[in-house]
């Protein structure tokens, strides 16, 4: 039998004396797509880069790797880069040159390291390019390519002198669902490829479930440094042994559970009762059209999904409700007076839209002082929000994402809002949090009675939590079953 | 105390020693010094330092103490005043642009590019030359040349904290201008504005006396320390030390401003 | 390119109007006896007569009323007319083509200085970050940067003319005289420069593209020559700008210091001696010279990062 391409045996990575990741022992097989599942700040970046041997200064890592059967020591490691393994980087962006065209990043691959002639070089890059689809961009800058296409781009450069072991940093970090398919349907077209006499690895972190599944193989799940367990992913994904990889599985949208939603027929109702109509409305930026002549009615207390890909407007249109943002042309009109604190919204980054430095119950003071409003309510919506008050005497830098986004929208409720605008509110959060905090928004927004519209780019999780789900494609929306 | 201590770096607390002995040394040797900066004794040129005169004398045989303490005084207040001014008309004028934006942000964008059109000094020489010698228009030339960089700077960050989330939050639950300003754009500006104000009392110092140097600031007899330098050049290889004197009492002043206006890491 | 070029044709017309401005403040605020001060210089204390002095004062225009004046003033400098120096009677133009060469001589022999010793300390300094190099650089720069150009000067002179006699403290004409004046010039800019290579090679060698390069393969020489030399110096070039204002002030001082007869020189003279249309010329000069350098450095900008042509 021939040797692993990868066997790592009691790995650690030490920082100033402290361990991080504790010792851990892997095996990449030919063939076979290996996915390591964790939280950000697990570690599992770290290995990685331990692996490759471009591990940052300051930290150090005991244990033996062997590539290829062969041990080998950092040094000889990094002169297998490119031509026998190589990594994909976590933010394709920030890996491509700034000021280097597309195409160029690839080619000079071919020129440098497999010094080939500089027309052979140009029509091999080519060749590359066209099979990923990048044809078109190929003089573009990294600055002006889509996340997809740079992710492709940078998987083309990374494979360009010929690695047939592929590391691959949480390479859908950013990316929007079809994206990320596409990403993985590459990955997956490179480990189907192995052979006997051309093996091929595929090592892939991720924090995405859903990537683990489409790849398949063998997964290991880690969570702050350690690991948690590891098998085939048909029979791990199904039975889990540990309540961490359950609790990841949960987090998934697909598998939440199915909210109480409102009487079907409110839709229609809608059309009786509204609280906020949008008419004829259209809005421009710079020189393209996000949208045009949109029509969208709000019922009072209806909650709304809006899906929809990155740049597609989706955040402008909520702002054209919150009137942030002026329309070109259209109308949007309100069945009452509702004042201006009373349509609110939460942000994708909970830590910005807070004051920096001060206790965050200074911040709420404020708010509560302003509005003359009722503080002794505070001690009921803290528990009802599962926040523990103490936070409040700590400042934005201090608290938890998660918990963050619930101080913000306890701080909304103070005012008792009749409309709140949530702006992709979890996707800065880890997948437990981001269900978390979604599940118990909705219910209490549906207690208060608040209409509401939730910005997401995962359609599935508008669908396990909102009342109708809306796509903004093409500057048109559409109602998805 | 431990955070009083920690507000600065290491460098920065030099910066700050140096220019508190400094001023020390300006303002102890207005209330105590004896001696007539302009007094002149041709009999006494040139001394070394002694007993009587500290720092010796110069090439008319007057006190090299009192001249040099009287020229620190003066650079002092010269940084003093044209800093304050140019930070307080950057601040207001740049949160004004930044906020407000429109039409006041292109006419006081069209001023910041004639501002910049001409290198500081030229522009601080031709203020210079309208009333020769004048302290006065030494200051307005100098404070002219340095606010644009404050009205830039805040310029820019204000609008980069305008359309901030947590400005815009604040501003949807019904806070006033007074409050947005002083949450959620001040703690962004002061710290910068600090570092602007030390690089800027340091180049206000060297302005000075560069127009003192080419003889087109103030004039004789008063002590200025780039005066002070172009004059006793000439006697270089009699009395180098009195030549050295205004020389590195204008390097400490320069340098404590620049070790103050260092960043922390 | 094309707004770049426009923006700094409207710089040049600025530049030109508050220069313009400031000297007619200037003419307007010469004290009375100054008529018969220049008639003096002109034509011997025994010639002043009223008739003398009354010509000095319609050749400056102070007859006129002040906005006719202030308009006449800024007509002449629109069509080029400098007019003559209040001293020497000369055309202020001929004057400035003399002293054009002194300047560009010291200007592109700093600029030479300054690049050969901030190139090699800063791309050292940036690779040794936080080692020996870096700190021995840095506070060279922040000694340096403590003093005036002409303190750099004196203490040049101290050194290198008066205790070594290699080198004359003053004069001009011949090309050792240029040593000092440029050797002062290059340091005082080379101690600004080299941290911004320094920073901005610390920057770049440090950066994921950078890294990244190397995982695709490449050798650390072929990633320094091929990622590392644009990328580092996009910023630098781009801090050239800036440095175009130190780079005149410390034209003026240096020029002072080793009467160099160049702009710089002119422009100190002429305020001394109220010489207005001498002090118009000369700073009008600077200031294009400053423009120009400008636009050479955007030029370069905008050749060597191709972010800014797609805009």
């Amino acid at each position: 039998m021939k040797s692993p391409l990868i066997e790592v045996a009691d790995l650690s990575i030490q920082s100033a004396g402290q361990t991080i990741t504790e010792a851990l022992s892997l095996t990449l097989q030919a063939g076979v797509p290996l996915t390591i599942l964790g939280e950000t700040g697990s570690g599992k970046s770290l290995l990685a880069q331990a692996i490759m041997g471009l591990l940052p200064d300051g930290l150090s890592c005991q244990g033996s790797i062997r590539i290829d059967g062969q041990l080998l020591g950092t040094s000889e490691r990094q002169s297998l880069w490119g031509t026998r393994m190589t990594l994909l980087p976590q933010e394709p962006w920030h890996a491509l040159d700034p000021t280097m065209r597309a195409a160029q990043q690839v080619v000079e691959v071919h020129r440098l390291v497999n010094r080939h002639s500089a027309a052979r070089s140009r029509q091999l890059g080519q060749q590359q390019l066209t099979a990923l689809g990048l044809q078109p961009a190929s003089q573009q800058l990294p600055s002006q390519l889509s996340g997809g296409m740079a992710q492709r781009l940078a998987f083309a450069a990374a494979t360009a002198a010929g690695a047939t072991i592929i590391l691959a940093d949480e390479p859908t970090k950013g990316l929007d669902a079809s994206r990320r398919d596409q990403l993985v349907r590459l990955l997956q077209q490179h480990i189907e490829q192995s052979s006997s006499d051309n093996p091929r690895g595929l090592l892939t972190i991720t924090h995405d479930i859903e990537v683990a599944r489409q790849l398949g193989g063998q997964i290991m799940v880690m969570k702050a440094g350690q690991l948690l367990e590891s098998g085939p992913a048909e029979q791990l994904l199904v039975n889990p042994r540990s309540s961490y990889t359950r609790a990841l599985i949960d987090a998934h949208p697909a598998n939440w559970p199915v909210e109480q939603s409102r009487p079907t027929g409110l839709a229609a109702e809608a059309d009786k009762t509204p609280l906020l109509q949008l008419r004829q409305a259209s809005l421009r930026r710079s020189d393209k059209w996000l949208f045009q002549q949109l029509d969208l009615t709000l019922a009072a207390g209806e909650i709304i999904g809006l899906c929809g890909d990155s740049g597609s407007g989706k955040s402008s249109l909520a702002d054209v409700l919150l009137e942030l943002l002026p329309l070109n042309s259209g109308q949007l009109s309100w069945s009452a007076s509702v004042p201006r604190q009373q349509r609110l919204k939460l942000y994708q980054d909970p830590p910005a839209s807070f004051a920096e430095q001060l206790p965050l119950g200074q911040l709420l003071d404020d708010v509560i002082r302003l509005h003359r409003l009722n503080a002794s309510r505070l001690p009921a919506m803290l528990e009802s929000l599962a926040l523990d008050p103490s936070l409040l005497q700590r400042p934005s830098s201090e608290v938890s994402g998660g918990e963050l986004q619930r101080i913000a929208l306890l701080r909304a409720l103070l005012l008792q809002p009749r409309l709140l605008i949530a702006d992709e509110p979890t996707s800065r959060l880890d997948p437990i949090s981001a269900r978390d905090v979604t599940l118990l928004m909705v219910r209490t927004l549906r207690r208060y009675q608040c209409a509401s519209v939730l910005i997401s780019h995962d359609e599935e999780q508008l669908r396990h939590s909102c009342d109708r789900v809306l796509k903004l494609a093409n500057g048109t929306l559409c109602t998805l079953a | 105390m431990k955070r009083f201590y920690q507000a600065l770096s290491a460098s920065q607390w030099l910066g700050a020693i140096i220019l508190l002995l400094l001023l020390l040394f300006a303002l102890l040797e207005a209330a105590l010094g004896s001696a007539d900066p302009a007094r002149q004794a041709l009999s006494q040129r040139l001394l070394p330092p002694s007993g009587e005169y500290w720092l010796g004398t110069d090439q008319f045989g007057r006190s090299n103490l009192a001249r040099l303490a009287q020229a620190v005084r003066l650079s002092l207040l010269l940084a003093l005043l044209s800093v304050t001014t140019a930070a307080l008309f950057g601040v207001v004028l740049g949160v004004l642009a930044g906020w407000r934006g429109g039409w006041i942000d292109r006419l006081l964008d069209m001023l910041v590019t004639t501002v910049l059109a001409l290198p500081g000094l030229v522009l601080i020489l031709l203020f210079a030359a309208i009333v020769p010698g004048s302290f006065v228009l030494l200051y307005i030339g100098i404070a002219v040349t340095l606010w644009v960089e404050y009205f830039r700077l805040v310029r820019a960050i204000t609008r980069q904290r305008v359309h901030s989330p947590q400005l815009q939050s604040s501003a949807m639950l019904g806070f006033g201008y007074g409050y947005l300003f002083r949450r959620h754009i001040w703690p962004y500006l002061a710290g910068q504005v600090l570092t602007l104000m030390a690089f800027g009392g340091g180049a206000s110092v060297l302005a000075m006396a560069a127009t003192g140097f080419v003889y087109v600031g103030l004039k004789p007899p008063t002590a200025e320390l780039g005066l002070m330098i172009v004059e006793l050049f000439p006697f270089y290889a009699e009395a180098p030390w009195v030549l050295a004197q205004p020389m590195i009492a204008l390097f400490l002043l320069v340098l404590g401003c620049n070790l103050l206006a260092t960043r922390k890491p | 390119m094309k707004r770049m070029l426009l923006k700094r044709l409207l710089q040049l017309l600025l530049m030109a109007w508050s220069i313009g401005t400031l000297t007619f403040v200037l003419v307007r605020s010469l004290p009375g006896d100054m008529a018969y001060r220049i008639a003096a210089e002109r034509y011997g204390d025994d010639a002043i007569t009223n008739a003398a002095a009354d010509a000095v004062r319609a050749e400056l225009g102070l007859q006129l009323p002040a906005w006719q004046h202030y308009l006449n003033w800024l007509g002449e400098l629109l069509q080029g007319n400098l007019g003559n120096s209040l001293v020497s009677g000369d055309p202020v133009i001929d004057s400035l083509q003399h002293q054009l060469g002194f300047t560009l001589a010291l200007v592109l022999g700093g600029l030479l200085v300054s690049l050969l010793l901030a190139l090699p300390i800063g791309l050292l300094a940036g690779w040794q970050r936080d080692r020996l190099a870096d700190h021995v650089s840095l506070l060279l720069s922040t000694l340096i940067r403590a003093q005036p150009v002409f303190s750099v000067g004196l203490l040049l002179i101290f050194l290198l003319a008066l205790n070594i006699h290699w080198l004359p403290v003053a004069g001009f004409g011949e090309l050792k005289q240029l040593i000092l004046p440029t050797l002062t010039l290059g340091i005082s800019m080379a101690a600004v420069s080299s941290r911004i290579i320094r920073n901005s090679t610390a920057s770049v060698i440090s950066s994921p593209y950078y890294q990244f390069a190397r995982i695709k393969g490449l050798s650390r020489w072929q990633t320094f020559c091929h990622h590392g030399g644009r990328n580092i110096a996009v910023p630098v070039v781009a801090y050239l700008g800036i440095q175009t204002v130190m780079l005149i002030e410390g034209v003026i001082m240096i020029e002072s210091l080793f009467a160099w007869p160049g702009i710089g020189h002119a422009l100190s003279h002429a305020i001394f001696a109220r010489d207005v249309p001498m002090i118009q010329g000369s700073a009008l000069l600077m200031g294009v010279l400053f423009v120009l350098i400008n636009t050479a450095v955007d030029g370069l900008c905008l050749w060597l990062d191709p972010r800014g042509q797609a805009t």
